[in-house]
């Protein structure tokens, strides 16, 4: 009894701990700006930032915007993985040769600077969504593709050797050996490629769109809305740490029996005790449900808002400028 | 492990020679097919056009040299400051690494575009801001790997040493310096990478010179030489570095892990 609240108090202690540093962030955050040791105009004491996302989400903008950018960071990540798996699964078991001689013109390409090919794309494709789609895949593409590749390639050789004393077919061979033991890794691309993918999100959305969360914080800024400007960088930043935790703590729940992977993966991050969890079919199918079902409201508001704000353009006296449209005049 | 291949490995010699021919045949593809119109050469100018762009304009090569002399400075910054930081909170303050993790992890999270808008508001447009933005999002890469790197030393070749009688400074130097470098050199080569994005970045956000400046005017003005010239060198710069990192790291680092993407 005593050695179970001892355990509590451990780790209540612990969180904490680690919380800490982030409420003294906030808590200094609130104080600077209330004592006006900086300009509170330009730095909004964060009770009024939390009060701005608060009205943001009663008003249904945030929502909005959130979904759109939802879809296309699904969208951009989804092409990523139908060209990068099978790609990678080739290079990494069946055409190893060409993957070999492909090599540095993958990694020249994935040194790309992305706001290169965001520039690029949007002069070859317009300011259409598909230039949006196709930055997103074109980023994400390259961890998925390179892990995958490598997760294949280094598939334990005794293993299918094993298998193939044993005479299984060349499907079942895929199915209960090369893909379970090469997921670890693809999971780990796919996870820094999603953590990319958010990121490249926002950039593209400020720099060249109407609608999601980086043009909320993009569209504030250029209009000194300065509360929402720090309530939608706030919500961009808090959501791409969660997605990276939430991520991280869904490899180590499909994948704690690997010990590989936590020397490939080995992060900072990674301390939390073995959760308890296991993820098993249904909560698969409700997750795959879940994002369906994200995409297809978030595609139904993308066209709904693409629709309101081409209008707004060809209006007469409405958005002279495409960074005004979308934001009404308060008093 | 190597009596059996782990996939079937063609000889190296072949391996290297068909990606020379390969990447000449992108080049001469680069510059054969606008000239013959298979392309467009408005939108995609030949290789040798884009070259003599690089290589004329001399306002280029300053733009070029302004560039990578803020990528380098904003990484030398990160690294002034990440790598004592992820020494010091990886090494001596174990409590104080755990309650700043989830916040330094979140500093990550900040897009370059969010950062320069805040950025802005005190310090303004200039030279200034684009090093603070292309410094703030590197530190964090070398700050995290050096913090791995350095928990990572194992405790008994510590201990092993503390029995020889080692002082702090040269266990520091002797053992745990040694033993974190690979996931240092790791973080470095991630910050680099970083270091050209965000400058690409920074500049697009407002500058009047560098790359990111010659990009943005010639987009709006669909000067495509300019853009595919500004786009060849960043992307040479970001390349070389890379490969001067990884050369350096293999100089310093003779064992240890890799990564993946290697």
């Amino acid at each position: 009894m005593t050695e179970m609240r001892t355990m509590n108090l451990a780790a209540l202690h612990n969180k904490l701990l680690r919380s800490s540093g982030i409420l003294f962030f906030l808590l200094l955050w609130e104080t600077a700006s209330r004592f006006t040791w900086v300009d509170a105009y330009f730095l909004p004491p964060c009770s009024t930032v939390a009060a701005e996302i608060v009205r943001l989400f009663g008003d249904g903008s945030l929502v909005s915007n959130l979904a759109i950018s939802s879809v296309r960071a699904l969208g951009g990540l989804l092409l990523a993985l139908i060209i990068g798996l099978p790609l990678g699964f080739l290079f990494g078991r069946r055409l190893v040769i060409v993957g070999e001689i492909l090599d540095p013109l993958l990694r020249i390409a994935s040194q790309v600077n992305p706001f290169l090919v965001l520039m690029a794309s949007t002069l070859i494709l317009g300011f259409g969504e598909s230039a949006k789609f196709f930055v997103i895949a074109w980023v994400s593409l390259w961890p998925v593709l390179f892990y995958t590749t490598t997760a294949f390639h280094t598939v334990d050789p005794y293993q299918i050797k094993i298998a193939r004393s044993l005479a299984v077919s060349e499907t079942e061979l895929l199915a209960k050996v090369l893909i379970p033991s090469a997921l670890p890794t693809i999971f780990t691309g796919i996870r820094i490629s999603a953590g990319i993918t958010f990121f490249i999100l926002v950039a593209v959305e400020m720099l060249n769109a109407t609608s999601g969360l980086g043009w909320l914080e993009h569209n504030s800024a250029m209009n000194f809305e300065i509360p929402t400007m720090y309530a939608a960088a706030t919500v961009i930043v808090v959501l791409g740490f969660l997605l990276n935790r939430f991520l991280l703590s869904l490899e180590n729940a499909l994948f704690s029996w690997n010990a590989s992977s936590s020397t490939v993966t080995r992060s900072a991050v990674r301390e939390e005790p073995k959760p308890v969890w296991r993820p098993n079919r249904g909560a698969a199918m409700t997750a795959a449900a879940a994002l369906a079902l994200v995409f297809c409201a978030g595609g139904y508001e993308l066209r709904k808002v693409n629709a309101e704000r081409s209008r707004e353009l060809a209006g007469p006296d409405l958005g002279k400028h495409a960074r005004h449209l979308g934001s009404e005049v308060r008093k | 492990m190597s009596t059996i291949p782990a996939a079937a490995t063609p000889s190296k010699a072949l391996v290297s020679l068909a990606r020379c021919a390969l990447l000449l045949l992108f080049l001469a593809g680069w510059e054969i097919l606008p000239r013959l119109g298979v392309i467009p050469s408005t939108t995609f100018p030949p290789l040798s056009t884009v070259l003599a762009t690089v290589v004329d304009n001399r306002e280029f090569g300053r733009h070029a040299v302004t560039s990578t002399a803020r990528a380098f400075g904003g990484l030398a910054a990160a690294i002034a400051v990440g790598l004592p930081l992820g020494l010091l909170l990886g090494g001596w303050f174990p409590g104080t690494r755990q309650a700043l993790e989830p916040l330094m992890e979140m500093f990550g999270q900040a897009n370059p575009v969010i950062l320069s808008h805040i950025v802005v508001l005190f310090i303004g447009i200039g030279t200034k801001t684009q090093l603070f933005i292309i410094a703030w999002l590197s530190i964090w890469p070398i700050a995290f790997s050096t913090i791995s790197g350095v928990r990572s030393v194992n405790p008994q070749l510590l201990k092993a040493a503390g029995s020889f009688g080692l002082g702090r400074w040269k266990l520091f130097t002797a053992v745990v310096l040694p033993s974190a470098a690979p996931a240092i050199i790791t973080g470095l080569r991630l910050a680099a990478g970083y270091s050209f994005i965000m400058l690409i970045a920074a500049e697009l956000m407002g500058a009047t010179t560098g790359l990111g400046y010659v990009m943005a005017t010639s987009a709006e003005t669909a000067d495509m030489k300019s853009l595919a010239a500004a786009a060849l060198t960043v992307t040479a710069l970001g390349v070389a570095t890379d490969a001067l990192l990884k050369l350096a790291g293999r100089r310093v680092v003779t064992w240890g892990y890799q990564g993946v993407t290697g």
